[in-house]
């Protein structure tokens, strides 16, 4: 339908933060083909509804993490009347640069690959904290169950501290045991003797677990403020950690082992009568506010808005701070900010690392140049007018 | 689709597949090695097969491998009695004798606490722990459990099971998390040995 628009990139950036320097995309919604040259800085696309500013994103959400924010089901990305998508990125990135492949096709399933050798396995191709993603289904991080915000905060973690994945792999599979040994000790099967080494793993592993999201909330909470006011949130942004049990907010975390082990033994009989280990970091929340109102519960849809935006401006801070940028990208939030935000939110972005912003409105062509964009991409009609 | 090897042929490689760490094409490999070599060879394998199933039983203290009532580690006087080594299987004896750090004896508790697996503390060969502590006065058992986290609990469990009788030890840190005890290297090992902690 259209021939591939291209743009030339500078020599590779050697900064080590992550940006998408090409990218091809083939049979993905509304995209026949297209490939595209990019430069790290602030990619600003811009053009109707519905002309697949979105797809871009999703795209590049494939091509990092092997995952789509929009749908699990990947049948849905491909293009009508064809068997099947591909997405290719060349992306820089703290281990150099990588050509990083995602196809599916139904009934072959997913296909990835990493500089040409095929990866079997989606958590050694998921490049945990290289992107940070704005879409409306990320509205879940504040509105959706506690699982997705533990899973925000984690992601971070797994971002800035490379034994993270495997401390919370080592406390799941610790839950998992004592749920197991409650459940035969329910069932008769096991005595309750056989409790005590799984109590004391699951506090090990579980305060360490508690260790780390305690102290990365705290982490957070001054630069979510900061975003909250600088987006019109207000004042009083607050981001606090919710523990499981309870108890563990009030005290250090050199406590947290010994503490949870002491209250798995106390709620021996209640997690046997449950047959599954009904406290501890796997139950935590993260509190998401302004002042005193819970913007989980209460928020109305812009506030929650600004709040998720406000979140990941607040993670792509910290990820920075810890040497690597990742790739943030903006679906459509131009619209609700006013002038002066918007400039506050584009001059925060032209810095460091690659950002994509995708706004349908009018003047986002002067905004672009006003801020200093390094690519302007006007889409439609399936192809991409691009100004380097 | 037709048998492309004849019958016999495909007999060999299907049993040779079915052993640990050995896909298809290896073990089609091995089976042309064997089909090329002197008759007395495949013979000499065979029977070696043949004799290890008769012959090997687990032994009647320990519970490691043995040909007699005794392996030959609990066979032999000069080893010490009054310290015994705790380990998961009969292979990880191997390993730690391979450092000669060790002089005492050992028991395979046959697993490690596993509840998502069933094994629970029934399971383990313990009433045999116990009864070998007190028969032979023992007084330090060292676990040497593997440092993945079944090997951890277990250890654990034991100690909370036996420490108003003897001292127990835990292998010093250093060993590769998650791994077996198989797989540690001599040099690791011994030092773990050497630098065992109270638990
Ligand atoms: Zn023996």
């Amino acid at each position: 339908m259209s021939s591939p628009d291209t743009i030339t990139a500078s020599d590779r950036d050697h900064s080590g933060n992550w940006a998408v320097r090409q990218l091809t995309v083939a049979d993905l919604r509304c995209w026949d083909r297209l490939t595209l040259q990019l430069n790290p800085g602030l990619v600003v696309v811009s053009g109707p509804n519905g002309a697949g500013k979105t797809s871009l994103v999703e795209a590049i959400c494939y091509g990092m993490v092997g995952v789509s924010p929009r749908t699990t089901r990947e049948a849905d990305a491909i293009r009508v009347g064809r068997q099947a998508f591909h997405v290719e990125l060349h992306v820089d990135g703290p281990h150099g640069r990588q050509v990083r492949e995602m196809g599916y096709q139904p009934g072959l399933g997913r296909r990835m690959r990493i500089d040409e050798v095929p990866q079997r396995s989606v958590g050694l191709w998921r490049a945990s904290g290289s992107i940070l993603v704005f879409l409306p289904e990320e509205l879940r991080a504040v509105k959706g169950p506690p699982a997705a915000r533990r899973r925000a905060i984690d992601r971070i973690l797994e971002g800035t501290d490379p034994t993270f994945a495997a401390t919370a792999a080592a406390y799941t599979a610790a839950v998992t045991q004592r749920n197991a040994m409650l459940k035969r000790i329910k069932g008769q099967v096991a005595g309750v003797a056989g409790l005590t080494p799984w109590d004391h793993a699951v506090a090990e592993h579980g305060a360490a677990v508690a260790t780390a999201r305690s102290t990365m909330i705290l982490d957070l909470q001054p630069r979510f403020a900061r975003w909250m006011e600088e987006l019109g949130g207000g004042p009083g942004g607050t981001l606090a950690w919710e523990p499981s049990p309870a108890d563990l907010g009030e005290m250090a975390p050199d406590r947290f082992h010994e503490h949870l082990e002491a209250r798995l033994a106390a709620n021996r009989t209640r997690d046997i009568q449950a047959a599954q280990t009904l406290s501890g970091p796997h139950r935590d929340d993260v509190w998401i506010g302004i002042g005193d109102q819970d913007l989980r519960r209460t928020g109305s849809q812009g506030e929650q808005r600004t709040a998720v935006l406000a979140l990941l401006l607040a993670c792509r801070e910290l990820l920075s701070e810890h040497g690597v940028t990742p790739i943030l990208l903006l679906d459509d939030v131009l619209s609700e900010l006013d002038p002066g935000r918007r400039r506050r939110l584009l001059d925060a972005l032209v810095g460091q690392g690659q950002s994509w912003i995708t706004s349908a409105d009018p003047d986002a062509a002067d905004l672009a140049a006003a801020s200093g964009a390094t690519h302007y991409l006007h889409v439609e009609d399936g192809h991409v007018a691009a100004t380097p | 689709m037709a048998a492309i090897l004849p019958s016999s042929v495909e007999r060999l490689v299907a049993e040779l597949a079915k052993l640990p760490g050995l896909g298809p094409r290896s073990a089609q490999r091995l089976a042309f090695h064997v089909m090329k070599a002197p008759p007395e060879r495949a013979h000499a394998l065979a029977e070696a097969l043949v004799e290890v199933k008769d012959k090997l039983r687990p032994c009647s203290e320990c519970f490691g491998f043995a040909e007699e009532e005794l392996c030959p580690i609990c066979a032999d006087p000069r080893r010490d009695m009054t310290v015994l080594c705790a380990v998961e299987e009969p292979s990880a004896i191997i390993p730690i004798e391979r450092t000669n750090e060790f002089r005492g004896r050992y028991h395979v508790l046959g697993g490690a606490l596993s509840p998502i697996d069933g094994i629970d503390p029934e399971d383990l060969r313990l009433d045999e722990l116990l009864e070998r502590i007190a028969r032979h006065g023992v007084t330090e058992l060292v676990i040497a459990t593997n440092p993945t986290m079944q090997g951890e609990a277990t250890a654990l469990f034991l100690a909370d099971m036996v420490r108003d009788r003897v001292r127990v030890t835990r292998l010093a840190s250093g060993l590769p998390v998650g791994a077996d005890l198989e797989h540690a290297d001599e040099l690791t090992l011994g030092r773990a040995l050497l630098g065992r902690r109270p638990i």
